[in-house]
């Protein structure tokens, strides 16, 4: 019985070990006060990308438009090659509105999952939690609808954006292919769900 | 005493002239290129030569040029391509620049070949993205006079006619507003445009446009 209890115990020990914890970071001072995402920041550049939406056994190809109409205030579009709309959302500050969506895929919760990866994909600031390190790599700690996020900075680049829950990675943003201010190749995958999304810069 | 001065033309009078001059030239520079609206004889006309043309066509290739219109972005997002189509219901639509990706419509199905990941279960399984594919490929031909389907307009514009065809379908009428159809003085399909509901478009632009030449059924194969 007690061997039992001191399992329970140390499971739940291991169960709750922090995001940072677990992949081995150690707090460090930052002088970096804010998380800082430059890849949809640009109000003059059309980011238009070759997109493919992976979502439960379906493939889903199409454009996906994205621009900056000001502070804190996009316009995210998914078209087929062929122009038609599929869906068009404005994310301005908290605030989320659908522009248009074709029916078939008009559900709360595929809304909710698109507004909360669009969110932080365009989210340019954010004040910082906590900062970590891995030894040479600077991880910046965010908190967004409740949810602690994890931005990774490669010789000052951001490569990666990691969203948590209870510890486990959910939800990871990839930028790869960078060139100035602009990521060529962004992942964005779900490992609770099946939906992963894959962009190409044209 | 009354002082009688010549007439001369004042500047003014010299620019007002200038300006009656231009004014003239816009107005009839806009009547070549004025929309104007076709008499029910002339519609009749256009429909029976485009019919004709459309049944006398087995085969046609041509390259086209897309521009998607977004009002708030500082560019189109512009694409190009070719297309096949063989009579009667074979069309092969592939886009080259800036990415590769190919539809084929054959036995009633959509075939993708996204970048080489190929499938028939893409958004073009949807009922209304199969419905509006197919009315893409009608308008290659042109031939998409159904009025049980589309209330039609009719105009003249710079040797060219161009027809609205606006969808009495609910569905339809809620992804694409009107289809705008050019066609050359030979009846053929040059442009089409497509407006969704906002009055954001896509225009396609054909060229190179060759009818009637043989085409391997390779062209047509998954």
């Amino acid at each position: 019985m007690r061997f039992l209890i001191n399992s329970i115990c140390l499971l739940l020990l291991i169960g709750c070990k922090s995001y940072p914890k677990r992949n081995g970071f150690e707090p460090t001072e930052s002088r970096l006060m804010k998380i800082e995402n430059p890849y949809f920041s640009d109000a003059r550049q059309d980011y238009v990308y070759k997109a493919t939406i992976n979502a439960f056994d379906q493939r889903l190809g199409g454009l996906l438009i994205i621009k900056k109409i000001g502070l804190e205030h996009h316009r995210v579009v998914f078209t087929t090659e062929m122009g038609n709309t599929i869906f068009d959302f404005t994310l301005q500050g908290s605030d989320f509105k659908v522009n248009q969506i074709l029916k078939e895929i008009d559900r709360k919760i595929v809304l909710d999952l698109f507004r909360k990866d669009f969110e932080i994909l365009i989210k340019e600031q954010a004040p910082v939690t906590k900062s970590f390190t891995d030894g040479s790599d600077l991880v910046l700690e965010l908190n967004s609808r409740h949810k602690k996020h994890y931005y990774f900075y490669v010789d000052n680049q951001l490569k990666k954006i990691a969203r948590t829950g209870n510890g486990n990675e959910k939800v990871s943003f990839l930028f790869s292919g960078i060139k100035g201010n602009i990521a060529r190749e962004i992942r964005i995958d779900h490992s609770n769900i099946d939906l992963k999304i894959a962009l190409k810069a044209l | 005493m009354l002082k009688t001065v010549p007439y001369r033309p004042s500047r003014t009078s010299k620019e007002i002239k200038i300006f009656w001059i231009s004014l003239l030239f816009i107005l009839a520079l806009t009547q070549i290129t004025a929309q104007t609206k076709m008499s029910p004889p002339e519609a009749t006309a256009l429909r029976k030569e485009v019919k004709n043309r459309a049944e006398a066509t087995t085969t046609i290739t041509s390259d086209f040029s897309q521009y998607k219109h977004l009002d708030f972005l500082e560019n189109d997002i512009e694409s190009k391509g070719k297309l096949a189509f063989k009579a009667p219901d074979l069309v092969r639509w592939e886009y080259i620049e800036p990415f590769d990706y190919s539809v084929l419509f054959k036995d009633q199905t959509l075939y993708i070949n996204d970048d080489g990941n190929k499938s028939n279960l893409d958004v073009g399984s949807s009922k209304i993205f199969k419905q509006l594919n197919q009315l893409i490929t009608a308008s290659i031909r042109g031939d998409m006079f159904d009025e049980s389907k589309f209330f039609i307009e009719y105009f003249k514009k710079g040797g060219n006619s161009l027809v609205y065809f606006l969808p009495k379908d609910n569905q339809l009428s809620e992804i694409i507003k009107a289809f705008h159809l050019t066609f050359n003085d030979k009846a053929e399909v040059i442009g089409v445009k497509m407006i969704e509901p906002s009055d954001d478009y896509t225009k396609i632009e054909f060229a190179n446009r060759k009818v009637n030449e043989s085409i391997s059924d390779a062209v047509f194969n998954q």
